[in-house]
């Protein structure tokens, strides 16, 4: 297949940047660039930069491309790009930037596709470009007929495209973006167990390894005896995983099936030594809370809020399976990088990037967890010694316990308040823990950038200070600002109820004019009829903003029962591309709240992880979910991100509302942390 | 190794596993299928729900040994086209975000349905309890099995 033209090219942050016209040999096909391609049997591939993660990435590039070719998301086969960072750009899913740093360079690639057919059948007829019109899948002209792009591709394909003015779908003209109806792509696949994710690749000839993990932290293997373990069926090598390219470290059993890869595991007799084997997550927020300064600047109302470790523990546990042959590797991984991932195993097998594929596997769920790259790295390492495909399986236990954590953190806030019961200055200081997994967020200023996102009036200072971190800890969910948020917005709920002010006005009047907040926080309070609050039940608030996005929250619970009974959230993303998306991303975000408010959070007794599945680690189950009402406020503002915006103010409103009008000092609510 | 018969999705399906082996590998593993998905190993997620004898079960905690003598059905065998209504309500709802729980999920939906075709919404919730959905899916999935169940009683 020769691609005729690159028109546009993703840079490093996705955006589009150049046009490169490739001189056009033979034409059977169109291929406007690497996002979107039709062949002259008239079917369209559209091509999805980014992993699906479960954010629906692979939805909106459907939609995209079919809003602007004029078909339906039916006639479209999405394909889902290897690693390759040349071609694609950034393929990070992180920071909620996916759909707002590739609604631009799609949309214009599917744009450029229907100008380029319709100036293709114009010319055809001898017409006016003006007077023809896309429409399913052909061109059509009122006295002229139409005819099916099939029939237009290779005319079109010869087209110079710098020749042919390009023009987006304007929103008001939209038949799929921004409307309800239609859910996920893969929705048929998923509901019949035909999505492939990572932990599916079954290559032929493949081994399976499970690894054994230091039994506390840090600990390093001493002596292995693996007698037994070799003599079991199916058993083909085991290995040590000691080198800093090999992942987290430990002892790989690799066999012909994953039982007999778990049953040589448990056969294994190792010592270990070195590592923190007396460590304790309650000696830790201990040591947080007396790393604060002695005094806070501000002497008035204050509050202390501890903060826990939390697991991302997605649904498939984490896995890699790798292929390392004499002339390259393929991997097949779920990842929330495809493209960094690639780049960094061809640094570290000082091979060319051209020697290693890396196949973008669905992702049962990744929360931050899967922008790691330490299980493919195992993956490598088990597949170079024995030639062999070998997928690395994590169990459950493996995955809890082997995480990186979301760090604790200890947060003393402090205002001086006015004469009104308002505060007029606060302080909020922070101590926490870096990110092992990511070297520059040591500094305190990132850690700073990515927690804090006051919105209020209030002038004041937030200061952080770093701990080192006793264990991996890494990106989970809104990162910083999770714990940053909670503190902040229950400290204002204290203050609110301490001053006898109603938790809506008092937001409404420190907020600056002309936030975007105050439209969403308006449409919450109105959705969930905050002038009539139901006898026996509390509400909570909270605002946030970022990513380009704005969200109010308003959660109701009954104290007494300690049940979420209802979450109202109104969020302003700009223009809502696909709103049955959108209101799925607050739902999880709420599900994710309710979770760790009410219970779930890690805890590390005599050095291990004592939480090792669903059964200590208490993530919500259905009965425990509220009912959950989502607003789209549709604006004119750029389109903004969405992943992970609505966690922290959920959080933050239902602790508010558990609490009813009592101070929270930490999450889970009511527990003690660590 | 011993060798076993499962009547799998209306086919009978011979395999050679040690007979401890659990049956979501031989599900996995042997027969290659992958909905069946693996998330605890221990009966506590219920990603790998599937039907033995209609009833939704667990094939992480039961032996291959033990499973010779009972019809078992996955979510492959559902439906033959993804049309179960269960299947079509998911869809109908856009229930689904990273849908790895989601077979589990539809498999023991199947199965509360086939007994309880009706059920209100503490029935609901008693059913799925164990079934977890890390996405929190949970109010689609509610609304969705009242929907199916809509779906089957029109169909009569």
């Amino acid at each position: 297949m020769i691609s005729r033209r690159t028109l546009l090219r993703g840079t490093a942050a996705g955006a589009l940047v150049v046009a490169i016209p490739v001189p056009a040999l033979a034409s059977e096909s169109l291929m406007p660039n690497v996002f979107v391609r039709l062949d002259d049997q008239g079917r369209i591939t559209a091509t999805a930069p980014r992993p699906d993660t479960g954010q629906g990435v692979r939805t909106v590039v459907a939609l995209m491309v079919a809003e602007e070719l004029a078909v339906d998301t039916s006639d479209i086969t999405v394909e889902q790009a290897p690693g390759d960072t040349e071609r694609f750009g950034s393929q990070a899913v992180a920071n909620s930037s996916s759909v707002r740093q590739l609604a631009t360079p799609i949309r214009t690639a599917a744009a450029t596709a229907r100008c380029l057919l319709v100036t293709a059948a114009a010319q055809r007829w001898r017409v006016p470009v003006t007077e023809c019109v896309a429409k399913d899948g052909a061109v059509c002209h009122p006295r002229r007929g139409k005819l099916p792009y099939r029939a237009l591709v290779r005319a079109a394909a010869a087209l110079d495209p710098a020749t042919v003015p390009v023009e987006l779908t304007p929103p008001e003209k939209w038949r799929l973006l921004g409307r309800t109806r239609g859910g996920r792509v893969d929705a048929r696949d998923i509901v019949t167990g035909r999505t492939r994710y990572g932990i599916d690749a079954r290559p032929p000839g493949g081994l399976v390894a499970v690894v054994a993990r230091p039994p506390w932290l840090g600990a390093v293997p001493d002596t292995i005896d693996d007698t037994t373990t070799r003599a079991l069926p199916g058993v083909v090598e085991v290995l040590t995983l000691t080198a800093p390219g090999d992942g987290q470290g430990g002892v790989a059993v690799v066999a012909r099936s994953t039982h007999q890869a778990l049953r040589g595991r448990d056969a294994l007799r190792i010592t270990w030594h070195g590592g923190t084997p007396a460590a304790d997550s309650r000696a830790w927020i201990t040591d947080l809370e007396t790393a604060l300064p002695a005094s806070s600047p501000i002497n008035g109302v204050q509050r202390i809020y501890r903060m826990p470790l939390l697991a991302h523990a997605p649904m498939e546990p984490m896995n890699a399976t790798a292929h390392v042959r004499p002339d390259g590797v393929t991997v097949w991984a779920p990842t929330q990088d495809p493209g960094g991932l690639r780049t960094q195993l061809a640094r570290q097998l000082g091979v060319p990037a051209t020697a290693v594929r890396v196949e973008a596997s669905a992702s049962g769920g990744a929360f931050g967890r899967r922008i790691e790259p330490d299980p493919v790295l195992e993956a490598v390492a088990c597949s170079r010694r024995t030639n062999a495909p070998v997928q690395v399986l994590w169990t459950r236990a493996d995955d809890m316990r082997h995480d990186s954590y979301r760090p604790m953190s200890v947060h003393r806030m402090s205002a001086e308040i006015g004469v009104n019961g308002m505060p007029i200055r606060r302080a909020h200081e922070v101590v926490t823990w870096p990110l092992t997994v990511l070297p520059p967020f040591a500094n305190p200023a990132l850690i700073k950038a990515s927690g804090d996102h006051f919105p209020y009036t209030v002038p004041g200072d937030v200061t952080v200070t770093v701990r080192p971190a006793p264990l991996r800890t890494g990106f989970w969910r809104a990162v910083y600002a999770g714990q940053f948020l909670y503190a902040e917005e229950n400290f204002l709920s204290e203050i609110g109820t301490r001053s006898g002010l109603d938790q809506i006005a008092l937001r409404r009047a420190l907020l600056p004019a002309g936030s975007r907040l105050h439209r969403v926080l308006d449409t919450v309070a109105a959705r969930a009829r905050w002038d009539k609050p139901a006898r026996g039940t509390a509400r909570g608030v909270a605002c946030h903003e970022d990513y380009g996005s704005a969200i109010a929250v308003i959660a109701v619970a009954e104290p007494e029962s300690r049940r979420v009974l209802r979450v109202h959230a109104a969020v302003d993303v700009g223009v809502a591309l696909h709103p049955s998306g959108v209101r799925a991303q607050v739902e999880g975000c709420v599900a994710d709240a309710v979770s760790t408010v009410l219970g779930a959070q890690i805890t590390v007794r005599e050095g291990r992880v004592v939480e090792s599945s669903f059964g200590d680690y208490r993530w919500a189950r259905i009965g425990h979910t509220p009912d959950i009402d989502v607003t789209i406020v549709q604006t004119n503002a750029p389109l903004g991100g969405l992943g992970e915006l609505a966690y922290p103010p959920a959080a933050a409103a239902i602790a508010a509302a558990l609490a009813g009008g009592a101070p929270v000092t930490g999450m889970p609510f009511g527990t003690d942390v660590g | 190794m011993t060798r076993y018969l499962l009547r799998v999705n209306g086919e009978r399906r011979e395999v050679d596993v040690e007979g401890d082996t659990p049956l979501l590998w031989v599900l996995r593993d042997e027969l290659g299928l992958t909905g069946v998905k693996y998330g605890c190993g221990v009966g506590l997620c219920g990603a790998c729900t599937s039907h033995v004898d209609g009833e939704a079960a667990r094939p992480c905690v039961r032996t291959t040994a033990d499973s010779t003598r009972t019809p078992i059905t996955t979510i492959e065998g559902l439906s033959r086209d993804g049309d179960h209504p269960v299947q079509r309500a998911w869809r109908e709802l856009d229930v689904a975000q990273c849908g790895y729980c989601q077979p589990g999920q539809v498999m023991a939906a199947a199965a509360l349905l086939a007994r309880d075709p009706d059920p209100d919404d503490e029935a609901i919730e008693e059913a799925l309890r164990d079934n977890v959905c890390r996405c929190g899916t949970y109010p689609r999935i509610r609304a969705a099995v009242r929907r199916a169940s809509r779906i089957m009683r029109e169909a009569q």
